[in-house]
Formats: C-alpha cells, sequence, structure tokens
C-alpha cells in the first residue's frame, strides 16, 4: 500500500508540478498573476477529449496540436490584454493587481465559452486503462504516462532554461528586468515568450490531465490554485522548484487521502501553503531561476 | 562619432538636465566631471535610451539619430552602458553574464575571442567563472560588469561612476583595466568621482553642474585648471 500510494503520489505531483512550471514562467518572467491559467489547462483537456473521441486522435499526437495551440493562445492574450497593461504600470505592484483583474475576467470568458460548448458534465474518456506492473505494484498505463511526460516537459524546459542562450536571457529578465535592457534583452519580447511558452505548458498539462483524470467545464480553478500553491513552495521562476514542490504536493495529497481522509486533501494543501507563506514566503527553493 | 545637442531632461518639475550638449569622438576617452545631482547618471541613461529626454534633444551615433531609440536598440548600434551599481544579474553565473553581454544580434560573431580578452583583462573571472556574481565582491561584480558590455562588442563603453564603493587597491587594478581598453581602441565616456585617476587616463573632459556642461578641455589643461583643482582636486593653495 506504501509504494501504491507513493507512486499515485508521484503521478499526481509530476502533473501538478508540469502545471505550475506555465505558471511559473508567466509569474516570474512575465509578471502576469494569471488566474485564467487553469481555464487554458481545462480547454486544452477538451480538445484533447473532442480529438480523442470525434477523430480517434492519441493524446500524445494530441499534445503536437495543443501545445502550439497553447503557445500561439498566449501570444495572443499577451499582446492584445496584457501589454497595454505592462505599459501603463507604474510598478510591479500596480501591474500585479491590474493583470489579477483582468485575467479574472478573462477566466469566466474562457470558462463560458467551454460550458456553452461542452456544458457542465463531468468529461472523461478511456485511453491505455490497462494495469502494467510497476515495483511490485499495479498503476494504470495512462499514468505512467501521464508521469513520462512531465518528466519530459520538466527537463526539456530545464534545458532551454539553463543550456541556451535565449532560455539565459529569459532567466536575465526573471531575476533582473531592469538590467537586461543593457544586454540587448528586449524585455517586452521576453515577457510574450515566456507568456506564451506559460500558455503551451497550461495546454501540455490539460492533456496529460485528460488522459487520466475526470474534469469539467468549471474545475479550471483547482489547477490555477494548485499550480499558485506549488510556484510560491518552489519560489517564483524557479523551474526546477516547481519541480520538486509539485511532486511534495502529489504525494503528501496521496497520503493523507489515503491514510488520514480523503475530506482532509484540500485542507493538507492548504496547511502546506499556509506554513511555506509563513515560514519561507520566497519559497522552498528561493526566487531563483535557477 | 557620439554627438549630443539640446539635450533637456526633466522628471515632473525637477529639471535634470538643461540644454546639454557634448562629443566624444572615434577612439577618445571623454570624462564628465561634476558633484553628485550634476545630472551625470541622467545623462548617461539618456544616451543609453533607458530615459527619455524632452522634445528637441538630439542624439547621433556614427551619424545615425539614435534619440528616443530604446536600449537593447541603442546597444545594437554600438553603445554599451556599464550602470551606476553595476546592473549585474546576482543570480546568475560569471560566465552566463559574459555569455548574455553577446545576446545582441552584432555581438554573436567572435564572441569567444572578445570573452579570451575579458578574461585576459580580469584573470580572476576565468577563475570564477562558474561563481554566482552576488557571492562576489564589489570590484569582482564591477569587472563583471565591464567584461559583460565588452562582449557586446560596443565602439563606445559608458561608465557610471565605476570606482565608487571600490578599495583604494581595487581603484587602481579598475583605472589600468580601462587603460588597455582604451588601447584596444574603443571610445569611453566615464562619469567619476574620482577625478583625479579618470583625467589620467581621459583625452577630454567636461565640466557639469546642475545639469548643464559649465567648461570643457583637455584632460591636460582640466588636470591644471584652478577652478577644477578647488572643487575636485583637494588642492590646498
Amino acid at each position: 500500500m506504501l509504494v501504491t500510494a507513493l507512486l499515485s503520489g508521484l503521478v499526481l505531483g509530476g502533473t501538478y508540478a508540469l502545471v505550475a512550471m506555465g505558471l511559473t514562467l508567466q509569474y516570474g518572467i512575465a509578471r502576469i498573476m494569471n488566474l485564467a491559467y487553469g481555464e487554458v489547462v481545462i480547454a486544452a483537456a477538451f480538445l484533447a477529449y473532442t480529438l480523442f473521441t470525434a477523430w480517434g486522435i492519441s493524446p500524445v499526437a494530441g499534445l503536437l496540436i495543443a501545445a502550439p495551440a497553447g503557445f500561439a493562445l498566449g501570444y495572443v492574450i499577451y499582446g492584445v490584454m496584457m501589454r497595454p497593461l505592462v505599459a501603463r504600470a507604474w510598478d510591479k505592484a500596480s501591474l500585479e493587481i491590474d493583470s489579477i483583474l483582468a485575467t479574472f475576467g478573462l477566466l469566466f470568458v474562457i470558462q463560458g465559452v467551454l460550458l456553452v460548448v461542452f456544458g457542465a458534465n463531468f468529461t472523461s474518456y478511456s485511453y491505455l486503462n490497462v494495469a502494467v506492473n510497476v515495483l511490485g505494484t499495479t498503476l494504470a498505463a495512462n499514468r505512467l504516462l501521464a508521469f513520462v511526460l512531465a518528466a519530459v516537459f520538466a527537463g526539456g524546459l530545464y534545458l532551454l532554461l539553463t543550456r541556451t542562450l535565449w532560455g539565459t536571457a529569459l532567466r536575465a529578465v526573471s531575476v533582473a528586468p531592469g538590467s537586461a535592457p543593457l544586454v540587448g534583452i528586449d524585455v517586452d519580447r521576453a515577457a510574450r515568450m515566456a507568456f506564451a511558452l506559460g500558455g503551451a505548458l497550461a495546454a501540455a498539462g490539460g492533456v496529460v490531465i485528460s488522459m487520466y483524470q475526470t474534469f469539467t467545464a468549471t474545475s479550471g480553478v483547482v489547477f490555477t490554485m494548485k499550480a499558485l500553491i506549488v510556484v510560491i513552495m518552489g519560489g517564483v521562476g524557479n523551474i526546477l522548484g516547481a519541480l520538486s514542490a509539485g511532486l511534495i504536493l502529489g504525494v503528501v495529497e496521496t497520503f493523507v487521502a489515503t491514510y488520514l481522509d480523503p475530506g482532509l486533501t484540500l485542507a493538507a494543501t492548504y496547511a502546506i501553503f499556509l506554513v511555506v507563506l509563513l515560514w519561507r514566503p520566497s519559497g522552498l527553493f528561493g526566487r531563483i531561476a535557477r | 562619432m557620439l554627438e549630443v545637442s539640446n539635450l533637456s531632461l526633466h522628471y515632473g518639475r525637477h529639471i535634470a538636465l538643461h540644454q546639454l550638449s557634448l562629443k566624444v569622438g572615434k577612439g577618445e576617452t571623454v570624462v564628465i566631471l561634476g558633484a553628485n545631482g550634476a545630472g551625470k547618471s541622467s545623462l548617461l541613461k539618456s544616451i543609453a535610451g533607458l530615459t527619455k529626454p524632452d522634445a528637441g534633444a538630439l542624439i547621433s551615433f556614427d551619424k545615425r539619430v539614435i534619440t528616443g531609440t530604446p536600449a537593447h536598440d541603442v546597444l545594437e548600434a554600438g553603445i554599451a552602458l556599464v550602470p551606476e551599481g553595476r546592473g549585474v544579474f546576482g543570480d546568475l553565473t560569471v560566465e552566463e553574464n559574459l555569455a548574455l553581454g553577446a545576446y545582441a544580434k552584432r555581438a554573436r560573431q567572435g564572441a569567444r575571442d572578445r570573452q579570451d580578452f575579458v578574461y585576459s583583462l580580469f584573470s580572476k573571472l576565468r577563475d570564477r567563472r562558474s561563481q554566482y556574481v552576488n557571492t562576489m565582491s564589489g570590484g569582482e561584480q564591477q569587472m563583471v560588469a565591464i567584461g559583460r558590455a565588452l562582449m557586446s562588442k560596443p565602439d563606445l563603453l559608458m561608465l557610471d561612476e565605476p570606482s565608487l564603493g571600490l578599495a583604494p587597491v581595487v581603484v587602481g587594478e579598475l583605472f589600468a583595466s580601462l587603460a588597455r581598453i582604451k588601447a584596444a581602441g574603443l571610445a569611453l565616456l566615464i562619469v567619476e568621482q574620482n577625478v583625479k585617476m579618470t583625467l589620467s587616463i581621459a583625452d577630454r573632459g567636461y565640466l557639469a553642474e546642475a545639469g548643464r556642461i559649465t567648461g570643457e578641455g583637455t584632460a591636460q589643461a582640466l588636470m591644471s585648471d584652478a577652478a577644477v583643482q578647488r572643487a575636485f582636486l583637494g588642492a590646498a593653495n
């Protein structure tokens, strides 16, 4: 039972980490607190569902459609909605407030469209729903795949940010936006790219979630909140921090649900959040884009 | 090479710069002397594109008008700024800071050779290339800032109070390095409190006071100028 709980905790945590990485890019680099983030996740989940049930396109292939679509959506949203806010913002705090209000509105726009198109029902589909043997216990193949995909995306993103000049420039904007123009970085463009990349990760997260979880048009807010908790736990803008914090949160939730009471899951989540916020406000791993 | 004319700048009601004009020739080292609040930093920031001057200003570089051009494009034109307080990426390593210095399109080619030049100038940086910059001393951070600016292949390097807060022995090393950069053919525009050291490597200088240029001359002439001696060099007689 211990190994089973640990494995499903890691699967869940991998998904949390994947979803949170996009938010940490948007918040840490573009400095936009995007409350509509979870809605993009759910929109991608519905996209994967539609591709699979209507055309028989597997979710893995669906990623190749959803991730670029998420990138494009983020790119357009930044250009249309966020850039005017950034241009008129006095400082970081006023941008934060403006972006929270604006994306709070966007949340209901996307949610409304999803409700009209897909209805309010619980939605799921059956993909790779076969048991595989892992470390002496059984796990659904779709969950194993979800974990592998999360690991691939996390690894890819980490390499992109640390091993390429483009990624290093994004981290430079995250740690010292005022100095970035001194080396020729167009901060506005970098922020737009980071926001779009965050959209791609949100969409990838949505596809992965749809493979093994049930979702509704209104469950986006759950993912925004969990992603936010993971981002703050891991340190804003910190990719490895988000990865570790996501895994911790998934394992803790699963252990609480298994050994204490499933009803305490959310309580445990927010208890961790409060502890981190009170004692380590810059995150367990620091506010550093390493 | 750099020509600034009629440059004014105000923050609200405060006038920081008033119809200021100056020139820097190719390969020339020019120093701007003036007390705190004379508007020297505002001047460098206006040239670098970090602050927008009032209408009517004309800043041109190599015959190209760059007034109001955003900072990242001014860098592409060949002007690099080492700002007051250095502006390094403290949470990144020395190597990453230098690599970012060559982020500009004009700087991509030959980045390796320039990195070798920076390491020959500041050998300490080579030994500490994997160190996070915010764990280094002020003098070492200044080396990173100057090295990063050199990586962008500038024709004109502007330095805002480079010796501020550094120990005297470190200041000596710093000016020796600046002399080597000058010898490599770069034009330098330096704002400094350390007047004696700066004049010793400069060709020409301007005196700034309350946002205006109040005098100019060759470094030699300024060094022996009675007013300069009284104001900056602490001459007793």
